[in-house]
Formats: C-alpha cells, structure tokens, sequence
C-alpha cells in the first residue's frame, strides 16, 4: 500500500469479472500498480456464476480460477473487493478517487476463510450467486473458490431487541438463533444449534422455568415469546435419531461422572466431545437422574429423554447404571483409576415433617414416592390423597396421584398463594385436574384405623413477619384444629444431598450436606475432583443443573490439559429497551399475541401419564417462532453465534465502512454485464410457471458448486426433465424490451442443451431461436456437434407464450411454424429462457466518472475505429460487456487492449503531461 | 548439501483439517520420520502465526528444508516459499503436502483412516524432501523491439501502440503499400465512412513515427531464437535485412475467397464478389436496378464449415449503400442466419430493412437458383413464409463469400513454430481465455489471421497484442521457469522424441561432437516433464522432480 502515493503509473479497474481481471494482470505485468476494485465480496464476475464455456466446454471455474489467484497474488495488483467507486476528479494522468470499503464485519486481515462461523449461523437468505435458487447465511463466503477467501456478515440494520433472552439462560442458549432456524423450518440445525449449549434439547424444551421468556422484549409489544415451547419443536419435527456424530479426536484421558442427571450428562456430554474417556456411574437402574425419576412422565416423556441419553452415549459416553458409589466402588478407587472426577449426585434425599405418626404405612415422602412411580412400581395411593408442601414437586405428587386413580387430591400449604415456589403454570394445571389446595394449612398429626393411615389433623395458619427466607412466618392459629380422612399422605418438604461419601477423600461438605466448591470453576477442595448441580446448590432447577456440568467439563478439559483453569467470560445482565425503544418496535411491528401450545383436556390427561402438551402443529410452531423480534431483522440477526465460533477472533460487528483515497493515471472500466429481468415478459410466465427459469438458473442447477451440486432437476418436483426447451431473444431483439442483440445466447443455449444431455444421456433439447449467431472459432462446428451427438433439435420460431399443464406443471409452447405457418403446442418438461443481459453500470457511476452511455446503458466509446475502448472521457477505458454484448473471448480480448491503450497513454506522456519521462 | 534437516509443520485449516484428521498424532508421527528435526502443528499455517512459526522454525532448529501439510499449492505455494525464502531458505527447499483437498475433504467419514492416509503422504512428503535441491532462478535480458507482421490497419495500430511506448518497431508487409484488405473496401460498416481515408490516418501517423521502420514488399524469410532475443532476416525489394526483437506481433490477415464455379461466378458476366462490388462502388460504376445478393457462398458448407463472422454485415452495408445513391434500386439479400450480433449490426440492419434492402432467408438444402443464359436473368428461390419458389429479376448478382486463411499462414506458422487451426488460420493458445497469445511465448496475434474480424475488432485485438507484447519489453526482463529439464547429454541418444513432444518447442536437437543431442532452452520450457517422462534413455532430468525423488516418494509410500 505504502506505493498508493505514486499515482501517474497506477491504475484503477472498476470490475473483477474476467474482463477486469485480465486487464489487471496486463497491466501489472508491465509494471503498473493496479487496483482492482470490485462491489461483491470476491472477484470472479458472471464467469464464476458459469458452468461450462463454449464451445470447448471447459470448466469455467477450472480456467478462471487460476486468473482469480494470479490476480490476488501479483505483487503490482491490490484486490479492493467489497469496495466502490464514491467520487472521481481529476483528469487524465492524475486522477484522485474516493473508494467506498463496505464493511463486511469481518477483520480479514483475521479471517482465514475456514468457513467455521456459517455453520453455525441461523439465518438463512436467497443465494443471489446462485440466482436465489440455493440458500446461503448471513454470513457467507460468495461462491467456495472465493477470491481473496474471506467471509462477509450481511449485515443490513441493528437488530431490534437486545436478546436479552441469551443473557437470562443459565447457558445462555442462542435463542434468536434457533428460533430463527424453526422459522426457516430448519429443524435439524436448530437442534444442533440448541446443542452446542444444552445437550438435552427436548428434555428443556419442556421443564425448563424459561428463565428467558421473563425477560423477552416482545413482551412490551404484545406478550413474550413461547421459547421454551419453540424449543422442543425440532425435536417434535425432525428425529433425533437421525443425528449424526461429529468426528471426535481421541485423547488418552479417562473422566468419571458419578450421576447421570442433567449435570452429569452435560459434563460427559461436553468432555467426550473434547475427545475424553467418560464414565457415568449410575446409582439407580436408569439414567437421567431427576428427569428420569423426579420428573413425572406427562411432563417428560421417558422415550424423549432415552433418546437425548442415547445421542451422549453414541457420543462414546458408557453409562453404567446401579452402581452407588460410596457403597459398590469408592471416591478413592474412581480418583486412581481415572484421570479426574465430576460429582453431580443431586439431591434424592427427603425431608421428614417430624410430627406424630409420620411412620405409620400410608405417609410417604414424595421424592421416594416419585421415584418409585417413575421406575415402575406399583402404588396404591387410595381415593383420598393429601400432599404436604407448596414446591413443583408437591405438585407433582399430587397430580401423579391423581393419575394413580385418587378421587380426591389436596395440597396442603402452609403460606398462602403468592408464597407458593412452584411454578404458577404448574398450579393452574392441577387446579384444572380438580386438585384442591389448603393454602395457610399444616398437618399436626396423622393417625391410623385398622393399621391403614385414616386421619389427618392440620392446623390453620396466618401470616407473620418475613423469616430468614424473606417470606412471612406461618404462625398457627390456636384452637383451629381440623381433621382430614385420607388413605394416603405424601410429604414434599424438600431434598438432601446425600453426599457423606466423599468426605473420605478429603472433599468438604457444607454445613447442608452440600459439597462445596470454587463457584468459578467448579472444583472440590481435592484436586482432580469436580462437583456441579443440585449436590452443590442444593435443589434448583434443571437448567442450572446443566450450567453447572458445563462449567466443570470446561474447567476440567483445562485440567487434563494441564492448562490453568480459567473462568468464562462474564456474560453481562439481561438489558431492557428504553421506553424510546419500545415505542419504536410498537410502530415497527403490529400486535400478534403469542400461540399457545395445546394441552390435553383435564378430564382426558388424569386418566394416564400420557404427555399434557401436545407439542406445536408445523404451522403454529412456525406462527409463533416467527414473532421473535430479533428473527424479523434483515440478514444478521446478531446473534453473535459466528462471533462465538471464529477461532481466530475476526468478527467485528462494529465495524464500519472505510473510505481510501487513490491517485491513478487511467481508468478502466470494465463492470460487466447484467440480467434483464425477464419477468416483464408475461407471455413466457417466469415467475408464475414453476418450471420455466432463466439460463443462469440453469448454469447454476448444473454447475458443480451449484445448488443441487450439478444435479439437473425441474424446479416444480424436482424430476430429471427428459426434454427441455430452450426459447431465445427473451427480452433481446424486442422493440418492447431491449432492440439489441444480447451476442452470447445463441452459444449459451446450445452449450446448455449439451450439458443436460450430459448429465442425463438421452435428454432432447429443442431450441427455439430467430438466427443462430454463431460467428467464432469452432461455433459453427459446435452446432453441428449438438445436433449429431447431443440430440438438440434447432426450431426456428419465436414463442408467443407458454402455458402450464396443471396435471404434471409442465410447460406448453405455443408457437408459430415457420414454414408452415401453422400454430402448434408443444409440451416439455422444463423451459429456458435465454435472458436479454444489460451493461451493468449505474447513471451515478457514469456520473462520477464524467463518462457517456448510450441509450442502452453501454458505455459510448470516442471513436469506433480509432479508439474504441477509449471512452469519451479521456483517460478512461473501458472493456468487456459494459462496452458492447460480446462473449468471453472478445471481453478478454479488449481487457488486454484497454491495457495496452492504458499503457500507450501513459508512456506516450498524453495522460502524464506534469511529470517528467512518463514510463 | 549438508545433512537434511527438515521441519514439518501441520495445518489444523480450523476444523477442515483437524477435524478429521488426528492432528497431535500426525506431528508425533512426523517427529518419528527420517531427517525431520522439527515438527509442529499451527491452527492456521498460513495465518501471520503459522508464517512466522515457519521462519522461526527455521531459524531455531536450523532447517534446511521445510514441508507445510495443509491444503492446496494451487493457493498457498506462493505464501509458505516466500516465508522461506524470507527466512534465508531457498524456496525450492519447500516441499508441499496437500492433505486437506485430498485427504480430509474426501475421507470425512473415516477420520482414522483419514489419519492414516495423511501419515501416508507426509512420509511421502519427507522422503522427496530430503532430496530436494536448491533452484536459481534467471532474468534473461529483452530486447527493447518488437517485429510486427503485416501492415494492415490491424498490424499498424499494433505497431504504433508499440512505438509510442517507446519501443522499436519493425513493420513488415509483403505488398508494396500499407493498408491490407481495407484497401479494396469501399466503406465501413456500421458507420460508412470510407475505408481509405481511415488507411491514410494510419500510414500517417506510422510514416512520421521516428520508432517504426517499415519494410514494403518484404517477408520473413527466418525467425531463430525466443522471447526477449528473436533473430528476424527479412527477404525485400530493398534487400535482406537482419534485425534483432524481443517479441513478436502476427498481424497478417486473411484472404478472399474465389467462388470460381459458382452461381455462375467466373462465367456470367453479372456475377461478381461483395468485395469486387465494393471496387466497382468506388468506381461509380452503374450496378443496374435489380441487385441479388448471396449470403454464404462457399462458408458454412460441409467443405468450409464456418461462419466468417463479418459477410451478413458487408452484405447488408454494400446493400444500404445501393439504396442511398439509387433509392429506385431493388435490392435483395439472400441468407440463411443473419449475423448481426450486438448493438449496433442489429440496428444498422434495420435501418436497411427501413430503407427497402428485401431480406429472404433460405436454406442449405434449397439454395437459390440462377436463371439465365451467358447472364443472370433471374434468380429462383424458395420463400420459406410463403411456402413457394419466387424468382426475382437480377441485372447484378453479387456473392458473399468469406474470408479464408492467408496463403502464407503455413510457412509462417514453421518459421515461427506456432500452431494454425483446423481451418488454416492461426490457432491461439487459448480459445477462451489467451485469444492474442500463441502457446510460444513472446509471439502474439492478432486481426484476420486468427479469425476473421471487423475492423473495430481488429483494431482492440491490436492493442491487446500489443500489450501482451509490451509486457516483456516493459520489463526488460523475462523470469522462466526455474522448475525445468536438463538434458543429460552423455546419455542422450539424439532420437528426437523430446522434440517432437515439447508443447513449447522448447527442445532442438542440436550438433554435438559427432553425434546430435538434445537441447533445452531454458528460457522457453514450462517444466511440464512431458519429454522427461518420454525419454527412452532416461536422459532427461526434470528439476524438482527428479526420478529420484519420485521414487523415493513411491518407495515410502509402499514401505
């Protein structure tokens, strides 16, 4: 760059088509400084766009590539892509120009091109490089062979909520993300995308507390997102058995879990991605810890959760299950024989009310009792059912009980409603299921007839002062004493780690049982020894649980790779719009309330366990996903999932444009060609008959790197088309669109013709044309050999419209048989349309560089003859399409002569009058 | 050469690379292979990092080879020679393994054996780079002169684009005047201005240029050399001359063909050629009312298959012209596909259609007929629209013929060793993308010669011969490849095969003692190994990629 100052024998080329390439590389390889500036992110043009090339059917990847490297390496050439022209001034020989760097919100002095970061982004647009046909992210690389190789985020506008959803969740779950892939109905990446920070999609996506959705600024709109309820949709749309399992690079390093609840699983799942040995032990006969055994089925179903365990253990992870450490295998023995240890053990223990006749046969604890439902076990609960507590876990109780055929289930509170930790959603629930609760209630006594539990006697409370939980103290009420006949009581008081093993080892315990642990980083006061979830909170919510067992895996891969542990980053607090904010989002988008999930019927759900929420139809899922504010942005939607993947940190999306200053002698023009919309051609029907498309279309659908990566296939059902038709001078040669002849189409077509018998032998092509312009080296020839050994049959006709056959969506051509004069119908199973193509240059551009066109857009030339790539600004040159239609070889050709004009000019001192000598 | 040292350094490419293969347990291996002193792996090699690990490698462990295994040469040969080199290594110590594209890439659903494989091509890899050797690279010194063949306005605007660069220009043309074909043209399409007064701006121009030395009735008689020192001698009116160029510009046009036999031509006096026309236009010589024309005589036939791209064009202007000096004048044009491609051939032959040139396509397997005895009475033939054979009345048939490949092209083509297509004309190095550069180097073309051409066209492929001929001349200096053959001339036998193989005609047999051997010039060859490969003695040796190293590579591959 440091030669950007001498301006005389430098020279900007506006365009990295071919034509801008081969310009460049002349010019350079006579010693000039050249810039190459180009408005897409990579050079290469429309013959990157191309399959093959007439008429020697060369890959036109294959011979552009080399030019696209050539160019990027030489040493006299800088690539500007991504840039613009803003402003020219100056004359011939000392030009200033003012170039537009568009930010790509990408450092690519960073970028290495890996590709990494558009795996992982959930927004997906048309691929305007494949002609819309194919899809590509928001963060994209133009076309795979890419020069210079960097990724761009299309990046259009700020989003519209601050996400605050990703920095409520305890994993902070890339929530716009994947809601974003459920709208696009990309159902599979949305898991994966779930994944990456909860490796039990499904299970969350139906107990979580949604932590997330408190905080959602739809919320100030109309209502806050579903997103626990989005989340489980992948799973419901797609199976997870069909999940594939990542490449995994072994280490020689063997990890204990002992647990397999949601931290436990987390911790192994997150280890063995890293490539770690892992071992789950497994007290219980089955995996998943209180999702398997806390959590009853009609709110987790247990297939769901076999399923998610089954993906960890195809992971490489053995679960070995009725193995209680502490009693079949000590701490001591796992510390020896692994390489370090994770303790997520839970809380299973229960809490006893300790009031009289709590022993009697009838009173059960409610963890045990869910347990033992959950494994199986028979239980007769009775018709009377009273559950002690106002915890999710009473509440589960007692609806299991309800389940289990009890005709009359009540909770008994001691506090009143609104002191209730279960969650509401969960309470509104059993109220439907006819669960009566006793609020400001407390047993005092239960008593037996016949040996069998009978009688309960509770207390009426009030409310008093705030106790050390900040709550008000239930204080009894004298003399409110009352009885309850039941069969059978159900305490849900609270649960206990049972934990005392690991005092051995020398790993302390807090005064609660609890095991204590560094909060950063997840270790035990022993060394190699790790310990995460409810065993170290004490019971809290699944989620959490998760965090917990991602924090150890990471601090423990440190570890085992003899790496300090360090703490991940802080995530900041979930950030509120500014009422500012909010008014602008209630102008932007309309009120849409949310679309509740089904739920079976309460008379219908108490007569089994079968799942309460029946999960979204496609169409509600994909109603509801779509009111994510953040989805409604245009491109990225900042989710910063790319930010998260780019090993080498060169996501900025701060990044703003830059403006760079040039001092040029010349100016070559060369900004290619563009595509007539040929929509504005109803006769042929593009746009509303599904299998008429345009030639570049068609060179996408067959190019290799296209896609359908070269398979040839009918847009309407994707059928192989046996026959196609071909229709020229759609939208050339026509007074009503553009009177000129487009030059290429007569070779396009008939190369096209020949690649679909190619892909498929046997196809038959027909093309309907006015002259066959054939005029280069071996066209004639090329014609010849479509008709002998391709099967393309040349009618000379010109359409008057097509038509659609409803019946299999095939294309109808009405046309005029020349020499008969008679109008026949002709149906084939695909049409192309050979688009009229446009010089692609803009008024402004023409403007800025004081340049004519004509009045087709091509740029005029100063004089037919004598100089005919000057335009008629001295000093600029121009090449290729934007000069005049022609084909490859003729741009390629007057890209070398506008070099050669360039640096005739430049030597001859015309265009370098102040400086001395010149060359 | 001192003992190998050589260092090794894996590319994990992100996760294109590592993700499949083992990555740590490539290096391991790699640090266990012989000579390799160093190995390591980089998260991107080619990042700042990885380049300044390789240099740093280097250094540290006093390397005197390195090996990259990563992804293409193709993109990234350029980068890690240069950090080499930087290092104070010569870059053809650097030996490239490709394990992503080949190995990676395809083997993604077994990364094991994807590991495998890459063990596999990293020993390979090290055993060619233990024998690699140092490589100089040349400069050879151009002439600051170019030679341009033919003086039409083609060969004339290549000349003065040249010269006006500063260059010394030779222009040679075999006719006692400058100006080709466009001397017997009356006006150009599509803008009818004349063509003689476009000739003289040119020769003006050419004639006060102190740069250009023109030679008048004078041929190339023999060219001996290669890009950068041709030796030219010249055959004149004025004598032999002998001269010495750095490049080459072929400029020489094409011919008109004759259509002696047909409709009439040679025998009825009112059968004439576009071109023979043009004359009697210049002329002024009365043309009759009643004027049929001929498209595609003699092209686009099985005999001549194609289209020579500017007749429709001169038939539709020699038409136009007719009408403008005699409006009463009925003219008709008989084609089959009317070329007129682009902007504004399309308008120009509207405009003819506008001012009353009849247009009448018809076919190769119902081709118009004459009528008339000793003189074209009237010409039958079939309207396809109307579905009947029409006569028209014809006082003057003029044929369009096309253009054919010059006569001298063959003698042009041995003298210079450049090819000629199956048509005769000049055959470029690449249809697509080297239209104006032959596969030799230092010799380019332009114009007529290599496909027939308007005038306007010609004229851009002048400069763009020109410009690729100005590229060495500008520089002063050619760099050839330094990854040549050598010819073992003890073991050479002389049996010409290498020659007849080199695509770059870059070997002569030449004397040696009593005997001829082969010799390689080293400025013109590309290193493409094919005459190594062919080579019955085992005489050739290919730099870079001597049989010894191939061996070596296959040897480890299957040990």
């Amino acid at each position: 760059m440091s030669n950007r100052e001498n301006g005389q024998k430098s020279v900007l080329v506006i365009g990295g088509g071919i034509a801008g390439i081969q310009a460049s590389l002349d010019l350079a390889n006579m010693g000039f400084k050249v810039y190459l500036v180009e408005k897409l992110p990579s050079i290469g043009g429309r013959m990157a766009q191309l399959d093959k090339t007439f008429p020697t059917n060369d890959c036109a990847m294959c011979i552009l590539a080399p030019k696209m490297i050539e160019a990027s390496t030489h040493n006299n050439i800088e690539l500007l892509t991504y840039c613009e022209v803003e402003k020219v001034s100056g004359e011939a020989g000392k030009f200033e120009v003012k170039v537009k760097k568009k930010s790509s919100f990408v450092d690519w002095d960073k970028c290495t091109g890996c590709g990494l970061c558009i795996e992982g982004c959930p927004v997906i647009l048309p691929n305007e490089f494949d002609q819309g046909i194919g899809k590509r992210k928001a963060i994209y690389m133009l076309f795979p062979q890419a020069v210079p190789k960097k990724c761009v985020i299309d990046k259009r506008e700020d989003r519209p909520c601050k996400a605050a959803c990703m920095d409520a969740c305890p994993v902070h779950t890339n929530v716009p993300g994947y809601i974003k892939l459920v709208a696009e109905g990309e159902f599979k990446e949305a898991y994966k995308l779930i994944r990456e920070t909860t490796p039990l999609p499904a299970c969350v996506g139906r107990v979580c507390y949604a932590p997330c959705q408190d905080v959602c600024n739809r919320g100030e709109i109309d209502e806050p997102l579903c997103i626990r309820d989005i989340k489980r949709v992948p799973s419901d749309q797609w199976s997870i058995e069909e999940l594939e399992v990542p490449p995994i690079t072994k280490t020689d390093k063997k990890v204990a879990v002992i647990g397999s609840g949601p931290a436990g699983l987390a911790a192994a799942n997150d280890l063995a991605l890293k490539g770690h040995s892992v071992t789950i032990f497994e007290a219980l006969p089955e995996p998943g810890g209180m999702l398997r055994v806390g959590i009853p089925e009609y709110r987790l179903p247990k297939e769901i959760l076999r399923q998610e365990i089954g993906y960890i253990q195809k992971l490489g992870v053995e679960v070995k299950t009725g193995i209680r450490v502490g009693k079949d295998i000590t701490l001591e023995k796992l510390k020896k024989d692994y390489d370090a240890v994770f303790i997520a053990i839970g809380t299973h223990g229960g809490m006893k009310l300790g009031v009289e006749g709590e022993d009697i046969p009838g009173v059960m604890e409610g963890i045990g009792f869910l347990r033992a439902v959950n494994l199986g076990e028979k239980i007769d609960v009775g018709n009377r059912v009273a559950v002690i507590g106002g915890g999710n876990t009473a509440i589960d109780c007692a609806r299991t009980a309800k389940r289990l055929g009890a005709k009359e289930v009540t909770i008994v509170y001691r506090r009143s409603r609104a002191e209730m930790p279960a969650s509401a959603e969960e309470v509104t629930a059993a109220e439907e299921e006819d669960i009566k609760i006793e609020f400001l209630t407390i047993p005092s006594r239960f008593s037996s007839e016949n040996k069998k539990l009978a009688k309960m006697e509770c207390v009426r409370m009030k409310l008093g002062e705030p106790d050390a939980s900040g709550r008000p103290r239930p204080i009894p009420i004298e003399g409110s004493e009352f009885i309850i006949s039941v069969d059978t009581v159900i305490t849900a008081l609270g649960q206990t780690p049972e934990a005392d093993f690991v005092k051995q080892s020398g790993v302390s315990l807090s005064k609660k049982g609890t095991i204590e642990i560094d909060a950063k980083t997840g270790v035990t006061s022993v060394e190699g020894v790790f310990a995460g979830g409810d065993v170290v909170t004490g019971p809290a919510f699944v989620i959490d649980a998760i965090a917990a067992g991602k924090k150890a895996a990471r601090s423990m891969d440190q570890y085992l790779n003899g790496q300090p542990l360090e703490p991940e980053e802080e995530w900041k607090e979930p950030e509120k719009l500014s009422q500012k904010e909010i008014e602008d989002l209630k102008k932007r988008f309309p009120s849409r309330n949310r679309v509740g999930m089904r739920r079976e019927p309460a008379k219908k759900r108490i007569q089994d366990f079968r799942e309460v929420a029946l999960g979204y139809s496609l169409e509600e899922a994909l109603e509801e996903a779509s009111r994510c504010l953040a989805g409604q942005t245009e491109g990225c939607i900042e989710c910063h999932e790319c930010e998260r993947r780019c090993e080498p940190k060169a996501i900025v999306y701060t990044k703003k444009d830059e403006s760079i200053e040039l001092k040029v002698g010349a100016i070559i023009v060369a900004s290619g060609l563009g595509l007539y919309d040929i929509s504005a051609l109803p006769e042929y029907g593009y746009g509303k008959i599904k299998n008429v498309i345009s030639a570049m279309e068609f060179e996408r659908l067959t190019a290799a790197s296209g896609p359908t990566m070269g398979e040839l296939r009918r847009p309407s059902d994707g059928k192989i088309p046996e026959n196609i038709a071909f229709i020229q001078c759609v939208g050339s040669r026509d007074f009503r669109h553009k009177a000129y002849c487009s030059s290429v189409c007569c070779m396009h077509s008939t190369k096209e013709a020949m690649l679909a018998f190619e892909h498929h032998p046997g196809t038959r092509s027909f093309i309907f044309y006015m002259d066959m312009r054939a005029v280069g080296k071996r066209f004639q020839e090329y014609i010849a050999r479509a008709k002998q050994e391709y099967n393309v049959t040349y009618i000379r006709s010109r359409p008057g419209r097509i038509e659609v056959n409803p019946d299999n969506d095939n294309p109808i051509i009405w046309y005029e048989e020349t020499s008969s004069g008679e109008v026949k119908k002709f149906e084939v199973e695909l049409v192309v349309l050979a688009q009229a193509m446009i010089p692609q240059i803009t008024r402004e551009l023409a403007e800025i560089l004081e340049i004519e066109l004509d009045e087709d857009g091509f740029v005029r030339t100063a004089d037919r003859f004598l100089q005919p790539l000057d335009t008629t600004k001295p000093g600029i040159f121009t090449c290729g399409y934007v000069h005049s239609p022609r084909d490859i070889p003729d741009s390629v050709t007057q890209a070398s002569g506008a070099a050669g004009r360039v640096a005739e000019e430049i030597a001859s001192s015309r265009l370098n009058r102040d400086s001395q000598g010149g060359n | 050469m001192d003992e190998p040292r050589i260092g090794v350094f894996v590319c994990h490419c992100g996760i294109n690379i590592a993700a499949y293969v083992n990555v740590p347990e490539l290096v391991e291996y790699a640090k266990g292979l012989p000579n390799v002193v160093h190995a390591e792996r980089n998260l991107f090699t080619c990042s700042e990092e990885g380049i300044s690990a390789i240099k740093r490698g280097i250094k540290e462990y006093n390397l005197n080879r390195v090996l990259v295994a990563s992804c293409t040469p193709r993109t990234h040969e350029p980068l890690f020679r240069a950090a080499c080199e930087d290092a104070g290594l010569n870059k053809y110590l650097f030996e490239f393994v490709n394990i992503r594209d080949q190995c990676s890439w395809v083997h993604m659903r077994e990364p094991e054996r994807a590991t495998e494989k890459a063990k596999d091509l990293v020993r390979m890899g090290v055993a060619k780079a233990r024998l690699l050797e140092p490589l100089e690279e040349i400069e050879v010194k151009v002439a600051p002169s170019a030679l341009v063949i033919g003086g039409g306005v083609v060969g004339m605007e290549a000349a003065l684009n040249l010269a006006r660069q500063g260059f010394d220009i030779h222009l040679v043309e075999k006719e006692p005047e400058l100006g080709g074909t466009l001397r017997s043209v009356y006006k150009l399409f599509p803008t009818n201005q004349e063509a003689t007064k476009l000739i003289k701006l040119f020769v003006e121009q050419i004639e006060k240029h102190p740069k250009i030395k023109t030679y008048l009735s004078s041929k190339v008689k023999e060219v001996t050399g290669f890009i950068g020192n041709f030796d030219v001698n010249l055959d004149g009116k004025g004598g032999a001359s002998k001269f010495n160029v750095g490049t080459i510009v072929v400029a020489t046009g094409a011919d008109k063909l004759k259509p002696v036999g047909q409709y009439g031509y040679g025998k009825m006096s009112n059968v004439i050629t576009q071109l023979e026309l043009e004359e009697r236009m210049k002329k002024g010589e009365p043309l009759g009312q009643n004027v049929v024309m001929v498209n595609c005589v003699g092209a686009r036939i099985p005999e001549r298959t194609y289209c020579s791209r500017i007749c429709c064009m001169t038939a539709i202007k020699n038409a136009s012209l007719i009408k403008e000096s005699n409006p009463e004048a009925r003219v008709w044009i008989l084609h089959r596909d009317l070329m007129t491609y682009g902007v504004d051939f399309e308008k120009y032959q509207r405009r003819a259609m506008e001012m009353g040139v009849r247009f009448i396509r018809y076919s190769l397997e119902s081709p118009p007929e004459v009528v008339g005895d000793g003189k074209v009475e009237r010409i039958k033939v079939y309207h396809e629209l109307w579905g009947k054979d029409i006569e028209l009345p014809c006082d003057m048939l003029v044929l369009t013929t096309p253009l054919i490949a010059g006569e001298d092209n063959q003698d042009i083509s041995k003298m210079l060793k450049v090819s000629l297509d199956e048509f005769g004309f000049f055959l470029e190095a690449h249809l697509k993308l080297r239209p104006v550069e032959f596969a030799m180097d230092g010799i380019y073309i332009c114009g007529s010669a290599r496909w027939p051409t308007d005038v306007a066209e010609g004229i851009s492929q002048a400069f763009a011969a020109a410009s690729k001929a100005a590229g060495p001349l500008r520089l002063g200096y050619v760099k050839p490849e330094a990854i040549n053959a050598w010819i073992d001339e003890d073991k050479c036998s002389g049996c010409g095969i290498c020659e007849l193989l080199c695509p770059f005609q870059a070997i002569e047999l030449q004397p040696r003692d009593d005997r001829r051997v082969s010799h390689v010039s080293e400025v013109v060859c590309k290193g493409c190994g094919t005459c190594s490969a062919a080579c019955p003695s085992g005489a050739i040796i290919m730099h870079h990629f001597t049989n010894e190293q191939i061996l070596a590579q296959i040897e480890a591959l299957f040990s």
